[in-house]
């Protein structure tokens, strides 16, 4: 019981930390922090259109942040999830535009391709990590500055919706991802993700090849004595995960905006990254991880219309979490190991 | 004559284990004191001890007769002691003279005055006969000039009583002459040197006194040219070997394993293997002997597809496997117990029932299809940890939570049940206690009594001798010569394990 | 023609130079925690709060060097963060270099927001830039003279640490310290030289650089500062670390390929060519470069041959010979 317990207290004090130092750079930013936090818990449950709103937000961090829990339990950082994401969306919203089929049908071709595409965009990093071992930190961080330039330079000049401002044309209403209800654009992204977490969850648990890429994450040496060929499972970890990352993206394409524009997702999958660590890799953990992303985010659309301050003031809140669990001990797990190793492999 | 060191009643625990027990030690001034025994007798914790990078739980320590406290190196280097340890600590981008005075440059102001620093390195290589070029690269020097460094890292820092532990463990026998060389001329400038060795041979070339150790305590100390090699063994080995020689009936198979002229090399890109042939037979065991570095832990790489081989090939059952993964190694019946457990046996983080499932996770019942079978696991890991003594609260145990000998039965139960025909066994008993050591051992005859090919590698002779059918003794990449298990001594293994050619077989190829 | 030529060539030399000193700057700062065994992700961030300080202290105080200076300050504040989390809490660094470059997104936008009211960039307000020097009678040294007259001071003060940090690494004490720790440690502890001074140390001097990187790209390279203006040259910084092993000359080149990449990327857009395409040159040329390094250094199986074996036992022989030549010197 304290076995599991630890861990969550650990997390629960590393948060209170972060949520202290935040006060601090509220007040050096000039406003009141009892107001700000009010007004962030006004912002993301106030209503039951803004608790939506906050499961509308969770949502792609969710979806992200198993992209990234899923290269994490591989003992592999893909930190360009962003880049998938943009690629998956776009992907998906071509398929929606382009390839009219039956409802439905065309939905579920729409997020296929969004995987698809996902998986093309890190295909190379994780050839060449799992090949050559050229580190993957670096590369998919890199590959996401391409993807959202690239997109962009699609959108704005190959597909451009006649008359508009950098966005395609709408998708065909036979590619949207249902709604859940009539009062928000929440869909059915939300049941996407979390079915999603119990699926990987449990795929890592009960399955031959989940096991042992969990063994390979957590003692790569002791893998490789065992039998598991290293080099393909390391490929398939970082496809898998940026398949997720481009699902990611097909649910905001197909389920909320229903078309790709510049700016498409404002750092989700960085979002999605950040909580995936929070929750130590564990895709359970970060439901919850995404779903306290997801209320800041939310809570920050009100915070820049009730104060004067900036919804930014949530990413340095996050930033401050992270580092704070980062030195708790009971992140050294994972974090010793792979610091380690990772000194001498580039 | 004065005393250069002397040491009164030292006692080092580690835990329950008692690493050194009451023991005295005299080293005259200007002698070369030579200091053996066994594996685990306690000399290095012993030379540790002196030199501050251990604190004695009891004793005293005198240096040239005054009383001092080496609370660490820095006191011991002050006191004027050196010592060159058996792990060389050399920067390999950096040069011979910057190596030398790493940590105390020459030079002012924050930068290093290298011409200084190289003539000062060519002084003290010049006045001790440690030839080296002080601006070369470290990197790119061979064992035995590392060594040599080392000496001149310990001389630079105005020692003037240095220790060495086990010099010549990674030295050819030419490179150990001429460092016996050396040691003559520090004695001749009035220097004390006191050196770890388990190789008689050159106790009796090189030191003017020895003392022997065996089981952390001291035996007694002698003029070398008072006693024979002999003598020397029985005060090492005592008067009863620690493991009786075990009970077998003959029961020879066919050709499992055949090893033909194999090469590979070591992580530097050095060949560590070089043409080593063997066979192993269903229902043998066969022992590979040799100080820690002459090959066997590459060579056990190899042969479980760890590592690749650079020439040569070996085959399991008349298959060639040379190039095979570990999955197809172990797939054909190859079953690995690896040298360094914590690394590569086990996952530390995980539960005894994950361990014990690895290199099975695809097969029923483990798993069925691709399901694993979480509650098989840990009923048939119950049933291991109970016959091989796993000593645990059960199988959900995680195994950091082990002790060093029951991680190791760990290891044991999931390699030993895989009904693997060949059994690759490396060290089994390495760090493990001898309640622990003796079901091992049991466990290793069952196997070769249910006529299995066993290839038993272990630096401790005794194991080898109280288990091994045939012992082939490795140096330097090579297989010396092939002793019989039953009519060994280790004398003849300890001549093997030092590279002395006995037999004109080998003698004709270098 | 041909005259005109030579002038595009000179622009473009003279274009590669302004775009290489920033990224030369932050990949030089990270070249001692790279040496010194910390693989530093966070460049991007400490880079990014340098230049937004630098800005502020601009304003604030009127002088562009005190500017500088406060940028300095920032990148060092934060280069300190990430030392004592990653060296005396033992935080993985990965995770502690990325939420530092998120810290650094968030918090130089909240203080914007903040201190001006605005979002997306600080123009105007009084900000003063550091001015292009001069060098006396450059004008009439032709094309060289246009080469190395006219940049804003750190462009200067890039180009001069690359031999400076040459004979830092070859000829000082602390600089030998920080390549040991980072190449063998126990080499380190053995001599009594405390790992995790030297550690703190070589990230507190990469902080130096990678504010300098930061106020040079707002007070220097441009007069300005926007939202995330680093725009990923922090990784590239890292990208070229990882292939030049730290190394200064290493270094050098790979900031020159990257800026002049930079460079062309801009020609290309005055040529119409998208600027989203034109953009993604240098990211691709730095993946490119990484995953070609990453080729290279792989491992290689060394095969005995009969001929490699011939020669492994003639080596067998010599070293008596050696030897004996070794005992009568």
């Amino acid at each position: 019981m304290s076995e599991t317990l630890r861990p969550v207290i650990g997390q629960a004090i590393a948060i209170f930390i972060a949520l202290a130092l935040g006060t601090v750079v509220i007040m050096v930013v000039g406003e009141s922090p009892i107001l700000v936090f009010a007004t962030l818990l006004e912002g993301a449950f106030g209503s039951t259109e803004r608790i939506a709103g906050t499961l509308l937000q969770t949502t792609p961090i969710l979806v992200c942040g198993i992209a990234a829990c899923i290269s994490f339990r591989g003992g592999l950082f893909n930190i360009g999830v962003e880049g998938q994401l943009f690629m998956g969306g776009f992907a998906a919203v071509i398929v929606g535009i382009y390839l009219p089929l039956p409802a439905g049908l065309h939905m579920l071709v729409g997020i296929l391709v969004a995987m698809l595409a996902g998986m093309a965009w890190i295909a190379i990093p994780a050839f060449f990590r799992a090949r050559y071992n050229a580190n993957e930190v670096v590369s998919t961080i890199l590959s996401n500055y391409v993807a959202v330039l690239l997109t962009s330079y699609f959108t704005i000049f190959l597909f451009k919706r006649p008359g508009g401002w950098s966005e395609t044309a709408p998708i065909l209403p036979s590619a949207y991802l249902p709604e859940l209800f009539s009062f928000s654009r929440l869909n059915w992204g939300l049941i996407i993700g979390l079915a999603l977490a119990v699926a990987v969850q449990l795929y890592f648990r009960h399955t031959s090849r989940g096991y042992s890429v969990s063994i390979m994450g957590q003692n790569l040496k002791f893998a490789e004595y065992g039998g598991v060929d290293i080099k393909r499972h390391i490929f398939l970890v970082l496809l898998a995960s940026g398949a997720v990352g481009g699902l990611a993206g097909g649910i905001e394409a197909l389920g909320v905006h229903h078309r790709f524009m510049e700016g498409f997702a404002p750092g989700f999958g960085f979002d999605g990254v950040i909580a995936a660590l929070l929750a130590n890799g564990n895709p359970i953990g970060t439901i919850g991880a995404a779903l306290f992303f997801g209320a800041l985010r939310s809570g920050s659309l009100l915070l820049e219309v009730d104060t004067n301050a900036s919804r930014e003031i949530i990413t340095v809140i996050q930033a401050l979490i992270i580092l704070s669990v980062s030195a708790q001990i009971l992140m050294r797990r994972r974090g010793d190991s792979t610091a380690a190793e990772r000194r001498w492999k580039f | 004559m004065s005393h250069a060191v002397e040491l009164r009643g030292i006692v080092k625990r580690f835990g329950t284990f008692v690493a050194n027990d009451c023991v005295d030690l005299v080293v005259k001034a200007g002698e070369i004191h030579a200091i053996v025994g066994e594996n685990g007798a306690g000399k290095t914790t012993l030379m540790n001890v002196l030199f501050g990078l251990l604190q004695p739980d009891g004793g005293e320590i005198l240096i040239d007769g005054k009383p001092i406290v080496v609370a660490n190196p820095r006191a011991a280097i002050a006191a004027g002691l050196g010592m060159v340890h058996q792990h060389f600590k050399l920067v390999p981008s950096l040069t011979v003279a910057e190596n030398v005075f790493l940590g105390m440059e020459r030079g002012r102001a924050g930068f290093v005055d290298h011409k200084a620093q190289i003539a000062e390195t060519e002084r003290l290589s010049r006045d001790f006969g440690l030839k080296v070029d002080p601006t070369e690269q470290v990197g790119l020097l061979s064992v035995g000039i590392e060594q040599r460094i080392e000496i001149l890292k310990v001389l630079a820092r105005g020692a003037r009583i240095i220790i060495l532990d086990e010099p010549t463990a990674v030295l050819t026998p030419q490179e150990s002459r001429e460092l016996f060389q050396t040691l003559r001329g520090f004695v001749a400038q009035g220097m004390t040197v006191i050196f770890i060795t388990h190789h008689l041979e050159e106790v009796m070339a090189v030191s003017d006194t020895v003392t022997v150790l065996r089981l952390g305590r001291k035996v007694d100390t002698r003029p070398t040219a008072d006693v024979t090699k002999n003598d020397l063994v029985q005060m090492m080995v005592g008067r009863s070997v620690s493991f009786d020689r075990r009970q077998r009936e003959p029961s020879t198979g066919g050709t499992v394993l055949s090893v033909k002229d194999l090469w590979c090399r070591d992580d530097r890109g050095l060949p560590a293997v070089r043409g080593v042939s063997f066979d192993v037979r269903a229902g043998e065991v066969v022992g590979i002997a040799g100080v820690a570095g002459n090959g066997q832990t590459e060579l056990a790489e190899v042969l479980s597809g760890l590592r690749p081989a650079s020439h040569g090939t070996f085959r399991i059952h008349g298959e060639d496997l040379t190039a095979a993964s570990p999955r197809r190694i172990r797939d054909t019946g190859v079953a690995h117990v690896p040298g360094d457990r914590v690394v590569r046996g086990v996952d530390r983080q995980s539960s005894i029932a994950a361990n014990i499932l690895m290199g099975r996770q695809d097969t029923p019942p483990w798993a069925r299809g691709s399901l694993i079978d979480w509650a098989v696991v840990r009923e048939r890991s119950s049933e291991m940890m109970e016959r091989f003594d796993v000593r645990a609260s059960g199988p959900d145990a995680l195994v950091k939570s082990l002790s060093g000998g029951n991680m190791q039965k760990v290891v044991l139960a999931r390699e030993f049940s895989h009904d693997a025909d060949f059994l690759l066994v490396d060290q089994p008993t390495r760090g493990v206690d001898i309640g622990a050591t003796e079901s091992i051992h049991n466990e290793i005859m069952r196997q070769r009594a249910d006529g299995r090919a066993i290839l038993l590698i272990s630096v401790q002779l005794d194991e080898l001798i109280a288990l091994a059918d045939r012992i082939l003794v490795m140096f330097n990449g090579l297989i010396m010569g092939e002793l019989p298990g039953d009519s060994v001594s280790e004398e003849a293994l300890g001549l093997l394990m030092a590279g002395v050619q006995t037999g004109p077989d080998r003698a004709a190829v270098a | 023609m041909e005259v005109l030529e030579r002038l595009i060539n000179v622009a473009m030399l003279v274009a590669t130079i302004r775009t290489t000193a920033p990224i030369l700057l932050v990949a030089l700062g990270g070249s001692f925690t790279t040496k010194a065994g910390i693989f530093n992700i966070g460049l991007e961030g400490q880079m990014l709060v340098g230049a937004f300080f630098a800005v502020i202290g601009s304003i604030f105080t009127g002088s562009a060097w005190l500017g500088v200076l406060c940028g300095v300050t920032a990148a060092v504040t934060f280069a300190l963060i990430f030392v004592v989390l990653v060296v005396s809490f033992r935080a993985n660094e990965v995770v502690v270099g990325l939420a530092l470059n998120i810290l650094a997104g968030g918090m130089t936008i909240s203080l914007m927001k903040a201190i001006f009211g605005t979002r997306g960039s600080i123009v105007g307000h009084g900000i003063v830039g550091l001015k292009p020097v001069h060098i006396p009678g450059a004008s009439d040294l032709g094309v060289f003279g246009q080469l190395v007259s006219g940049y804003t001071p750190l462009v200067y003060v890039a180009f001069a640490m690359v031999p400076i940090l040459i004979v830092f690494y070859q000829r000082t004490r602390l600089g030998l310290h920080i390549r040991v720790v980072g190449e063998k440690p126990e080499a380190a502890e053995a001599q009594g030289l405390s790992i995790t001074r030297i550690r703190y140390i070589a990230s507190l001097l990469c902080g130096v650089l990678a504010g300098l990187a930061g106020a040079h790209l707002s007070l220097g390279y441009i007069t300005m500062f926007t939202e995330n203006m680093s725009s990923g040259r922090g990784f590239m910084a890292v990208a070229i670390l990882i292939f030049s092993n730290g190394d200064p000359l290493k270094v050098l080149a790979g900031c020159l390929l990257f800026g002049f990449s930079d460079a062309l990327a801009l020609r290309l857009q005055t040529f119409g060519f998208p600027s989203y395409l034109v953009l993604t040159v240098p990211y691709l040329v730095a993946l490119a470069a990484l995953f070609a390094l990453a080729y290279r250094s792989r491992p290689r199986i060394v095969r005995e041959t009969v001929d490699s074996m011939k020669r492994l036992m003639r080596i067998e022989g010599p070293p008596d010979a050696g030897a004996g030549r070794r005992n009568e010197s």
